[in-house]
């Protein structure tokens, strides 16, 4: 496609300035800012500055906006929700190539099986013209990158080759956008040299340069994780993630609802976040996950240099180096920290912790967008949990599978992750168990039967049952760990699959006695033949009655009838608190059973829920989507997993 | 319908612009009218009452009268929240805790006789929370409208209000302002709690702190920025003075 037209200055405004008066698009492009450039709309071909360095914003703000409802709602009528598109036509002009390509970057992420459509609509209503560059930044090192020059990615792209402009067409609409509006001749091969000569010295222009091809980044990063350069840096580190809101390739989001003052309507926005913040990794229970500054300082470099590559295939920097600009103390350059890092050594024979899963998608319909469904049925465990009995309004059944999970949502306050706690079923009927922590729990704590929720989901990889089949199976809960294993154990105690599994041992422990959940079926699990099933309680306070064991879940193991485990033939599935899963794995060991026979599933800040908001993320692993539950032996290794 | 919460609103040692900012919601003070019933609110009514359930106050805590006055209200309320910079950590007034209250009593009031006389009777300049717990926190000199609404709309609903614990700096980026550092200027945004919109900088102006701070003077990173922009801990203790005199840290949140 890429054909060549040459254009002159004049021509070139006269183009413009018809792009602007024709008024079907929204044109917008690079303009001065003091001594700084941004992009913005253009009144006047002359405002447009294609001499530019780099700008203060990438043109992320017009695919992800900092600020960005995604739905509208009445709240006096729940459910009657409506996805909030931005329909508006829209001509960028200006782009630099590192930019072009940092979009296509997040075409690969929000573009995925998982599609975002609100940014698939502002992407499919902006036309690009690029620009190459004129002006390097003293920061770039885009020619380190290669992501100096561009070949995809645009409309049109504009070169300034001295005497005029040549015009490289990219696409169709390119294409009809300059036949339609622009004055041009055919580029003779005079100019296309001039071209060649502009992009070959251009590389020379770059002071910055880093001394690794993007090759190496990762074994570069993996060799030096443990290395004391985190907390030296991250020890001048301010935490305002400056350096995640200029950069181009960072696109994660926090969700909020927002209500008028009349508490009639509200919306859902989602708002720019970033890795640096302490409330990044926060759950609703308060807990923390990338506690220390160097934890979310060294989480940034290896998200950009070494898990996405892994998942994509691409260093997630183009070196536009506006983080370098923005950082304060400067230690947000990554050209910088690479080349430190290099010097240090790095693995040639990298193991990086990836799990490579296809996902699969269950669900129709705008993602972020969830069903209506009722509460068919409250029952007060205790004064901090409560069940629900949820029903889907559109008549079809959640399709879930033990462990999976699903983002229920009440308009107005938010929208929060539960693991479901029934067992799969034909029915539209699911059922999940809310511990009181924050927001959404108090409020939803507070729901009647025949209130109305959103669903999204289900949610997360769930477990693999069928290879379960054959073995025994030791199941260990500790607290809100049961919500999920009970649709688990519901499923294999069923009589119609009773018969698949062996041996079956239930271990359950609590904080105390009035926080053991789901009472009824433990006292039915301990009735089932064949099935062991032992609860203990970490203490009892003397108001209450308890005639049981007390002692942590690990204070269960001895109970457990060695003699009917072939332990080879045995698969262990941990669900509980952070804290627990070092000892109970330990007692697991002890009993011979090998670390591929164990499953976990962990809880992080899933947020979005399709692997892009980032709040989940263990390492490279999107808890949301590879996870929550994982082979133990496959994540062992993986740092911040059970730290 | 659910009975609306009522709300008092009252003030201390201030200058009543964060009521004002109530005030001027304008059209939209109808919209607050009809979720929640104001009971006692100075500044733009006669009635008062002493039966509510939410309690605003704005201004910082000065005499043995204001505390007892304030501690009547926490009795009365079952949300106190603090209003502005003067409540929520002094601000302003604090500037004064640099000196004694009789040096200070002596430079403003001369040698009238004040002594003895209770409205006169000055102690050091305090935050609400130096002297009775507050449950929730609308920040700023004065407040942001959009905030005032968000926490109200989030205590009508039974929610908590969630203010921002990251700095400025996020806000500001986001407004695409070019750095104040970078313009030459000595700006506290990098250790200021957000929430403004980053007013002041997005207008051209250093950020001065009136959201209180979220990281000390003395931490090594500001150690650090400061020495790059070759400035002093002493400046940086001056620039606080103006709303975070005494003030080390913001921690009632973390």
């Amino acid at each position: 496609m890429n054909t060549l037209r040459a254009i002159t200055k004049k021509e070139l405004h006269c183009f413009v300035d018809a792009l602007i008066a024709d008024g079907t698009y929204d044109v917008v492009g690079v303009k001065a800012k003091g001594k700084r450039f941004v992009y913005g709309p253009l009144d006047h071909a002359e405002d447009l500055r294609l001499d530019h360095d780099v700008t203060i914003l990438p043109p992320k703000k017009y695919f992800l906006p900092p600020l960005e409802s995604m739905m509208q709602y009445d709240l006096k009528k729940p459910f009657e929700v409506q996805a909030t598109f931005d329909n508006k036509q829209r001509i960028i002009i200006g782009m630099h190539p590192y930019d072009i390509i940092a979009l296509q970057q997040t075409d690969v992420v929000y573009l995925d099986e998982q599609q975002d459509d609100f940014y698939k609509k502002r992407r499919d209503n902006t036309i690009i013209i690029g620009s190459d560059i004129d002006a390097v930044s003293e920061r770039s090192f885009a020619g380190s990158m290669n992501t100096h020059v561009a070949d995809t990615g645009f409309d049109v792209l504009i070169s300034n080759i001295g005497t005029q402009y040549l015009l490289t067409i990219g696409s169709e609409k390119g294409k009809q956008l300059v036949e339609t509006y622009a004055k041009t001749k055919e580029a003779t091969a005079a100019d296309l040299k001039k071209l060649q000569q502009k992009r070959n010295t251009l590389l020379e222009k770059y002071k910055q340069k880093v001394n690794i091809t993007t090759k190496d980044w990762p074994g570069v990063l993996v060799a030096n994780y443990q290395h004391a350069i985190w907390e030296e840096h991250a020890d001048t580190c301010l935490e305002c993630s400056s350096c995640t809101m200029v950069c181009p390739t960072c696109f994660c989001y926090d969700v909020r609802d927002q209500v008028s003052l009349n508490l009639k309507d509200g919306q859902r926005v989602r708002t720019w976040d970033g890795c640096l913040l302490r409330d990044f990794t926060r759950v609703g229970s308060g807990e923390v996950f990338r506690e220390e500054v160097k934890e979310r300082y060294r989480h940034r470099f290896y998200r950009k240099g070494n898990y996405l590559p892994a998942r994509y295939g691409f260093v997630a920097c183009v070196g536009c180096g506006r983080c370098g600009i923005a950082c304060l103390p400067d230690i947000a350059d990554p050209c910088n920290l690479i080349n430190e890092l290099a010097s240090f050594g790095r693995e040639e024979d990298t193991e990086r912790f990836f799990i490579k899963q296809k996902t699969t998608v269950e669900e129709t319909g705008i993602i972020h967008v969830p069903r209506s469904a009722t509460v068919t049925r409250v029952e007060h465990f205790n004064d901090l949990d409560t069940f629900f009995e949820i029903q889907l309004d559109d008549g079809k059944p959640l399709g879930h599978k033990p462990g999976q999970f699903v983002e229920i949502s009440l308009f107005g306050i938010g929208e929060a992750p539960f693991g479901v706690s029934s067992p799969p079923s034909d029915t539209p009927r699911f059922e999940i168990m809310v511990r009181t922590v924050g927001n959404v729990t108090s409020k939803l704590a507070q729901l009647k039967s025949g209130d109305k929720v959103g669903v999204r989901g289900p949610l997360g990889n769930g477990f693999d049952t069928t290879s379960f089949e054959g073995k025994n199976l030791i199941f260990t809960s500790g607290g809100t760990g049961m919500v999920p294993m009970r649709s688990l154990i519901n499923f294999v105690l069923d009589p119609k699959h009773r018969k698949k599994f062996k041996n079956i041992t239930i271990l359950y422990g609590a904080k105390q006695p009035k926080e053991i959940t789901f009472m009824k079926d433990v006292d039915h699990w301990k009735t089932v033949c064949d099935t062991q099933c032992e609860v203990t309680v970490d203490r009892c306070d003397e108001k209450e009655c308890w005639n049981g064991c007390i002692g942590l879940v690990t204070t269960l193991f001895p109970k457990i009838r060695m003699d009917m485990y072939d332990s080879k033939n045995t698969i262990a599935i941990v669900i509980g608190p952070p804290i627990m899963y070092k000892f109970v794995i330990q007692c697991l060991k002890t009993m011979g059973i090998p670390d591929e026979n164990i499953y976990v599933s962990l809880e992080r800040r899933m947020k979005c829920g399709v692997g892009k908001c980032g709040h989940c993320q263990i390492n490279g692993i999107y808890t949301c989507k590879e996870g929550p539950v994982f082979n133990y032996n496959q994540i062992k290794q993986l740092p911040e997993a059970f730290e | 319908m659910k009975q609306k919460p009522r709300v008092a609103v009252f003030d201390f040692a201030d200058c009543e612009g964060c009521e004002l900012q109530i005030a001027n919601l304008e059209e939209e003070i109808i919209d607050l009218l009809e979720i929640v019933d104001v009971v006692s609110f100075r500044e733009v009514m006669k009635e008062h009452s002493d039966q509510y359930d939410i309690a605003l106050v704005e201004g910082s805590i000065m005499r043995p009268i204001d505390e007892k006055r304030l501690q009547g209200i926490r009795k009365n309320a079952k949300i106190l929240v603090a209003l502005g910079a003067c409540a929520t950590i002094g601000g302003v007034n604090k500037i004064r805790n640099q000196w004694m209250p009789d040096e200070v009593m002596k430079q403003v009031y001369g040698d009238a006789k004040v002594k003895g006389n209770e409205l006169f009777n000055v102690g050091k300049a305090k935050a609400l929370n130096e002297v009775v717990p507050v449950d929730y926190y609308i920040h700023g000199c004065p407040i942001d409208r959009d905030e005032f609404k968000q926490v109200i709309t989030a205590l009508a609903l039974g929610k908590k209000p969630e203010i921002p614990r990251y700095p400025v700096c996020v806000e500001c980026k986001k407004n695409e302002n070019i750095c104040q550092f970078e313009l030459g200027n000595f700006c506290l945004g990098p250790i200021t709690r957000a929430g403004c919109k980053a007013i002041c900088p997005t207008h051209n102006m250093p950020c001065d702190g009136c959201r209180g701070l979220i990281k000390k003077a003395e931490t090594e990173c500001v150690k650090e920025v400061l020495e790059r922009y070759h400035l002093t801990y002493e400046d940086i203790r001056r620039r606080c003075t103006m709303y975070n005199y005494g003030r080390e840290e913001c921690t009632y949140d973390k």
